[in-house]
């Protein structure tokens, strides 16, 4: 009865961390896929990201680090988001993230690890696939 | 679900708003949205509250709006007032996506309650306000803020629209943006309440302040004006100048909306009535309606009176909800 509606997905880089041409990029292909992206900024606290999730109904959330802090912050992120009742919310995340940690992340709750020179269309198929069959 | 999100929103559960606010933006249910949000749950504890101080803020895009807004947030929250925002940026024509990147902008304490951020994608064609802006304001008002501010996708020229759904509307300029013919163009310095001439610490800002004050000041003198007086003030960001002063006028404002002057508004209800009846009646595959559609499709009635039988047999069956 409900017409499908365009999903929506939050993109945040969390910390000490200012590199955020590949998370501009990501956002322009969800964005040209007719995703509504909120950019959320860079910088920014995982109490912060988790705020905007909430206010912003989001379907999805994807993280970018590129600071090694990954193993902190991602597990600190996905704590508060269960937290806030959130724990529908698809958590990706990009960046420089060690082969070896990728396994202990999808293992905390991360749906998927996007690395550098992944397609952008990899990353569309990927949140469309997932999500449910009230979204575009 | 939608009685338990409602008493979710009763209870000021801010997830349940966001939810609540998602829907209404898309146009679904929002006739019994706003039905349940107005009329609390027995035992909820919701002192009357007054209306909402609803301002919208527009101007061409790269003038400071989310900025603006950012620094007011500061302001309105200083004096203990609770304040919502509605950042509205344009949607593709040719996708449906939207980058939504103006809260970025309007850094919040992440344990401060009284703060609501949402941004909205506004589609195209359709002036720069996201739609069902009305319905969403009058969800943020029962909700319980103290201020609503609202950032239009900033079209510029033709943004005029916004100008009866708030209590004041702000236009902001910023130094070069054109000469003094710009200013003499019908439309948004017409319909603006408050013009803050934003980036004063930019070179330029005076210039730009005297051509503003010297085309408002022609219509006064010449007794063309019909547009009650305009504040005009200039204003930084980035140094805070005026800032204060620019929210002491905005709480200063006598609130417009509410009164019941114009005929449009009335109407433009009548129009969201209509609209979601026929939603629930199309997803319910209702009938008769189905046979006036087909009726229709088919060439068997003209449009015009097509269009007449529907809006009959809208108003006709009682609204129910599936």
């Amino acid at each position: 009865m409900i017409e499908p509606h365009p999903l929506r997905v939050v993109l945040a880089k969390v910390g000490l961390d200012g590199h955020d041409r590949g998370i501009k990029i990501v956002a322009r292909a969800l964005r040209d896929a007719g995703m509504q992206v909120i950019y959320a900024g860079l910088w920014l606290t995982p109490e912060a990201v988790v705020r905007t999730v909430a206010e912003e109904d989001a379907d999805w959330l994807g993280l970018s680090l590129l600071s090694g802090a990954h193993m902190t912050l991602v597990p600190r992120v996905l704590q508060l988001l269960r937290e806030a009742g959130l724990e529908h919310v698809g958590v990706i995340v990009g960046g420089i993230i060690p082969e070896n940690d990728i396994p202990k992340l999808l293992e905390m709750g991360v749906a998927r690890v996007f690395g550098p020179g992944t397609p952008l269309p990899e990353i569309v198929s990927f949140l469309r696939e997932h999500s449910g069959a009230s979204h575009a | 679900m939608l009685k338990t999100l409602l008493e979710r929103f009763h209870r000021r559960d801010r997830l349940a708003l966001a939810r609540l606010v998602s829907m209404v933006a898309r146009g679904e249910r929002v006739e019994e949205i706003l039905a349940g949000v107005g009329e609390p749950a027995s035992g909820a504890a919701s002192a009357p509250r007054g209306p909402a101080r609803v301002i919208a803020f527009t101007g061409s895009g790269g003038v400071g709006k989310s900025t603006l807004i950012g620094k007011l947030i500061e302001q309105v929250r200083a004096e203990g007032q609770s304040v919502a925002v509605l950042a509205c940026d344009p949607q593709s024509p040719l996708s449906g996506g939207a980058l939504l990147g103006d809260r970025f902008r309007m850094p919040v304490r992440p344990d401060d309650e009284g703060v609501f951020i949402r941004s909205l994608a506004a589609a195209g064609g359709h002036g720069a306000l996201a739609e069902h802006l009305a319905d969403l304001i009058r969800l943020l008002e029962a909700f319980g803020f103290d201020v609503v501010l609202i950032e239009t996708v900033g079209a510029g020229q033709g943004d005029t629209e916004v100008r009866e759904l708030v209590d004041v509307l702000v236009l902001l300029l910023q130094p070069e943006t054109g000469d003094d013919l710009q200013w003499e163009k019908a439309g948004l310095l017409e319909v603006a309440d408050v013009i803050a001439l934003h980036k004063a610490d930019l070179p330029g800002a005076e210039r730009i302040e005297a051509q503003v004050r010297a085309t408002l000041a022609l219509g006064v003198s010449a007794g063309l004006s019909a547009a009650p007086p305009v504040t005009v003030l200039r204003i930084s960001s980035r140094s805070g100048e005026g800032i204060k002063e620019l929210w002491q006028i905005l709480a200063a404002r006598p609130l417009r909306r509410g009164r019941r002057t114009s005929g449009r508004d009335l109407f433009r209800l009548a129009q969201q009535m209509l609209a979601a009846r026929f939603a629930v009646a199309e997803a319910a595959g209702q009938s008769e309606l189905q046979q006036l559609l087909a009726a229709w499709q088919q060439g068997e009635i003209a449009s015009t009176q097509a269009a007449l039988a529907l809006v009959n047999l809208l108003i006709s069956a009682p609204f129910q909800q599936v």
